[in-house]
């Protein structure tokens, strides 16, 4: 038999996907079920002099409206779950639907339930609103300033938290030989999952239990927090997450909109749908960065670089989200050393509230922002200094034998060696060749630019006992049973659901080798919190390194029962016995074995059992590791600019990942693949806009440029595999490696083709008019 | 959003542009898919305009008024309005000036726009705008010829 983990197989979950029997939310069909919409604001910001239901409540099919005033005491602000102590965190509350005063377009105002779906939003615009606007606060910079309009009237200057960690003495600062100071803008982007976000809610008045299936990546946080919102016992409430057509953060979040969905289906009696729609999506959805860095690199002529001092200004939105505060302070401030030696560090974070939909985790959350601003300052410090990129980046990268490595904010690197991804990634563009090119090209008039990117990345959250200290309103532990049934065959319950990364696949993989079963013969259940005890979500990069190893603990503690059951009727002592390929057999003892399947059989039937040893085969784990872990690698990207038009091609790129153990590469070089997209499209296309009254100008797909497939050469990858010490699988995570190192990949490569233009840098997105311009400002020079 | 228009109407003097495009029939039969126009008070009208902008089609019901007249040279045009999907609060300048040719009708437009007619297509939105104005300008220059 093959080794299962580390191949190649296809995904478990496809067949069913690509065949149109997916099970998504929208799909669900409940018998006497009523649809609802959010009627949002169209303002900014503005007081809600009157809301008048009267003609809406008389449409056809409408069986009620309930608005921010009909709710109050009723149903609770929806909290954040990342608090981050020592940064004065003021947390205004976000009712589920505003009472007397609108904080962003999109804000939600009233819900309406009717028979129908078309008919619920016929009546929606029925109902007249009433507002006195107001000024607002757009955009983070300006929101601090001591005149701009107060998004919450008690909070000072819009500000939502200050944080800082790490101190430099100033003498290393002011003797620097070389400082790069450069400001960066994060821009918002929209996490656009192909599935907009949806809730359906089921009351049974018999039990008084409440089911709610929503998109959500974490239902049993969802589960907790709402619990709390509708003021409903957990043991009644069950979160359903079902198919769902991906999240990238912006299901993390814990909505007013399911709040209110379960609360209509249990006021009512009857269940409620409520289905987001894309335009919606834009303006009532999380966005993610958002950030202005200010960053400062000090060092010396010979390329050793000595501190960085960050400040981060956070564009929060009108409330805090769930993940929202730890995004530009513990996951960002704690990384701005990225991969190098620099001794040190410090970052101060505003986090501000602003007029526009809030900011939360968006696939990276933090990491994709620190190695940002650290990479593109590496390749202006050793342009500064006249260095190679690459010579710059070896000089400076923590060694090999260095790990586990403490960075200079502190955090303890599990395991590395950078020096390998890079010099994989080198060989597969060959760049020695590649910059002869480059200067031929350039002669003929062509501007070709390549670019490095050389990463670590934070995740596999984590310990708990840290989750804690920083803030975090849960653990961050995961859970797994493993439950043999008679037959043998085998259902996995896990805490960590997926939404697109094909955990049925991997999880399966791990369980496959280790009791020698064909995949076929396993299967995942997740996302319910009625059959899984407990869980905390799929976010971070944490499934396989936390929830993988939970499942990889428990099925060893399913093949530690079986044992001594197959000893016990073998008669051979527990230790004599060897369990391969799915065969228990005694040590030198030829013909004596038992299946799996017949172990299973005798554990479940109970006839003959060891004494004292319990019926039944199935174990759980609860893992909570001790650290996170620390992908790395090296992307490289070569693209083109064209100095007529301003356009870039993106011509070639390079991804050397370094994951630790890879349980499947196909599914791993999906997870890179869709990464990279999306960190090309923060450097290149994306980009949420607000006007200066607040008004989202970006609002559908025409307006907000999310990149097609065929923007995109074919994605070189490869893997190196550097073992984590934090779990016994040695594995790390990879569901954020392509967005954290793409972007500055990018942005360096189009920096060195503008080389000769004497240009440093341009903000994202990158689009053809702002190169044109920058390309024309500097030959008018 | 800033909007500026200007429309040559050839042979046709300052005061008959003036009554022309001060004739609240006029304007009743000319305004882009207008539906009722219905004066108020003086110079205040409300009315119902059907507008097709894009991808974003509704019914907005509203108020135009006339403000800081000055016969025949200079009038403001405040326009509230608000439809399914937003709200629109314009606040356009129009200044009749007499040439050669005839007048020059110069419209000079600052629009607010909110919900979903601000967040879809505002690159194009003041292009089509310009359209739509155009069309109303070449609709009173038909009306003010018969007068002529």
């Amino acid at each position: 038999m093959k080794k299962v983990v580390g191949a190649r197989l296809k995904r478990k979950e496809d067949p069913k996907l690509i065949t149109g029997n997916g099970y998504f939310s929208d799909d669900i069909q409940l018998p006497g079920m009523l649809h609802a919409a959010i009627l949002r604001s169209p303002h900014a910001h503005a007081m809600i002099k009157s809301i008048n239901v009267e003609e809406a409540l008389k449409a056809p099919g409408v069986v009620a409206i309930y608005t921010g005033k009909d709710l109050e005491g009723k149903i609770g602000p929806v909290p954040s779950s990342w608090l981050v102590p020592g940064c004065n965190l003021k947390e205004a509350p976000q009712y589920p639907l505003a009472i007397d005063r609108v904080r962003y377009v999109g804000d939600g105002v009233a819900l309406v339930i009717a028979e129908g779906r078309y008919a619920v939003r016929d009546a929606m615009y029925l109902i007249d609103v009433e507002y006195e606007t107001l000024s607002p606060a757009v955009g983070q910079k300006q929101s601090m300033q001591i005149d701009a309009p107060l998004v919450h009237d008690d909070i000072e200057n819009n500000i939502a938290f200050h944080w800082k960690a790490g101190e430099i003495p100033e003498e290393v600062c002011e003797n620097a030989e070389v400082a790069i100071r450069q400001s960066f803008y994060i821009q918002r982007v929209a996490p656009s999952p192909i599935e907009t976000r949806a809730a359906i809610g089921q009351y049974n008045p018999g039990s008084g239990e409440l089911t709610l299936w929503c998109t959500s990546q974490n239902p049993h946080i969802h589960r907790m927090v709402l619990s709390g919102v509708l003021g409903i016992s957990e043991a009644k409430l069950r979160v359903i997450a079902p198919d769902m057509g991906g999240g990238f953060g912006g299901k993390i979040g814990v909505y007013p909109d399911e709040a209110l969905v379960g609360y209509a289906a249990r006021d009512l009696g009857r269940p409620v749908k409520w289905i987001e729609e894309r335009n919606e999506h834009f303006t009532a959805s999380n966005y993610g960065r958002d950030e202005v860095l200010d960053v400062e690199l000090f060092g010396k002529r010979d390329g050793t670089l000595g501190a960085i001092r960050v400040k981060n200004t956070h564009n929060v939105g009108a409330y805090l989200s769930t993940m929202g505060p730890g995004v530009s302070t513990i996951d960002f401030g704690l990384m701005v050393t990225g991969c190098y030696k620099i001794p040190y560090a410090s970052c101060e974070t505003f986090g501000v509230y602003t007029n526009t939909t809030p900011t939360d985790a968006y696939r990276g959350a933090g990491k994709p922002e620190a190695t940002y601003q650290i990479e593109r300052a590496i390749d202006l410090f050793a342009k500064e200094i006249g260095m190679d990129p690459i010579e710059l980046r070896r000089k400076n990268f923590v060694q090999k034998e260095e790990f586990p490595f403490t960075n200079a904010q502190g955090l303890l690197y599990d395991s590395g060696d950078y020096e390998k991804p890079l010099a994989k990634a080198l060989e597969m563009l060959d760049y020695n060749k590649f910059r002869e090119t480059q200067k031929e090209l350039r002669k003929q008039g062509k501007l070709i630019g390549i670019g490095f990117s050389t990463y670590v990345e934070l995740c596999g959250f984590g310990p708990s006992k840290v989750a804690g200290a920083i803030g975090f309103q849960g653990g961050v532990w995961e859970n797994a049973t493993v439950r043999v049934h008679p037959s043998g065959k085998v259902t996995v319950y896990s805490g960590t659901s997926p939404h697109g990364q094909g955990h049925a696949t991997t999880f399966g993989q791990v369980v496959a080798e280790k009791l020698g079963l064909p995949m076929d013969d396993i299967e995942l259940v997740f996302g319910d919190t009625k059959a899984i005890s407990m869980g905390w979500g799929t976010y971070g990069s944490r499934s396989v390194a936390v929830g993988g190893t939970a499942v990889s603990i428990a099925t060893d503690r399913v093949i530690e029962k079986a044992k001594k059951i197959a000893a016990h009727e073998l008669e051979a002592p527990v230790e004599d016995l060897v369990f391969e390929k799915g065969i228990f057999s005694v040590k030198g003892a030829q013909g004596f074995e038992r299946t799996f399947q017949e172990i299973a059989k005798s554990a479940n039937m109970a006839w003959n059992l060891p004494e004292g040893l319990e019926p039944s085969l199935e174990a759980q784990s609860f893992f909570d590791p001790e650290n996170f872990v620390y992908p790395f690698g090296a992307h490289i990207a070569v693209v083109e600019v064209d100095k007529e038009t301003g356009q870039i091609e993106v011509k070639r790129y390079v991804a050397v990942d370094d994951v630790g153990r890879v349980i499947n590469p196909l599914t791993a070089e999906g997870q890179v693949h869709g990464g990279i997209a999306q960190g090309i499209g923060q450097a290149l296309w994306e980009g949420a806009v607000y006007n200066e009254e607040g008004q989202l100008l970006t609002g559908t797909f025409m307006d907000y440029a999310l990149p097609k497939a065929r923007f995109f050469p074919e994605i070189e990858t490869a893997f190196t595999e550097t073992l984590s010490p934090v779990n016994p699988l040695g594995a790390k995570g990879i569901g954020e490696t392509g967005t954290t190192a793409s972007t500055p990949a990018i942005m360096n490569a189009v920096m060195d083709a503008l080389e000769p233009y004497g240009i440093k840098d341009i903000e994202m997105p990158l689009t053809p008019e702002k190169v044109w311009r920058a390309i024309s400002e500097s030959e008018g020079k | 959003m800033k909007i500026e228009h200007s429309y040559t109407f050839k042979s046709i003097p300052r005061e008959v542009l003036w009554r022309t495009i001060q004739d609240k029939e006029v304007l009743k039969r000319t305004l882009p898919g207008c539906k009722s126009f219905v004066e108020v008070e003086d110079n205040v009208f409300e009315s119902e305009l059907g507008i097709s902008i894009g991808p974003v089609k509704g019914i907005f019901t509203g108020d135009v008024r006339q403000v800081d007249r000055k016969e025949p040279e200079f009038y403001r045009l405040l326009v509230t309005g608000k439809g399914k999907p937003g709200e629109i609060d314009a606040d356009a300048e129009m200044v009749l000036l007499e040439t050669e040719e005839g007048t020059v009708l110069q419209c000079l437009a600052d629009v607010k726009l909110t919900g979903i007619l601000a967040s879809v297509g505002q690159r194009v939105m003041s292009g089509i705008a310009k359209v739509v104005i155009g069309q109303f300008f070449k609709e009173i220059d038909k009306e003010a010829k018969q007068l002529v």
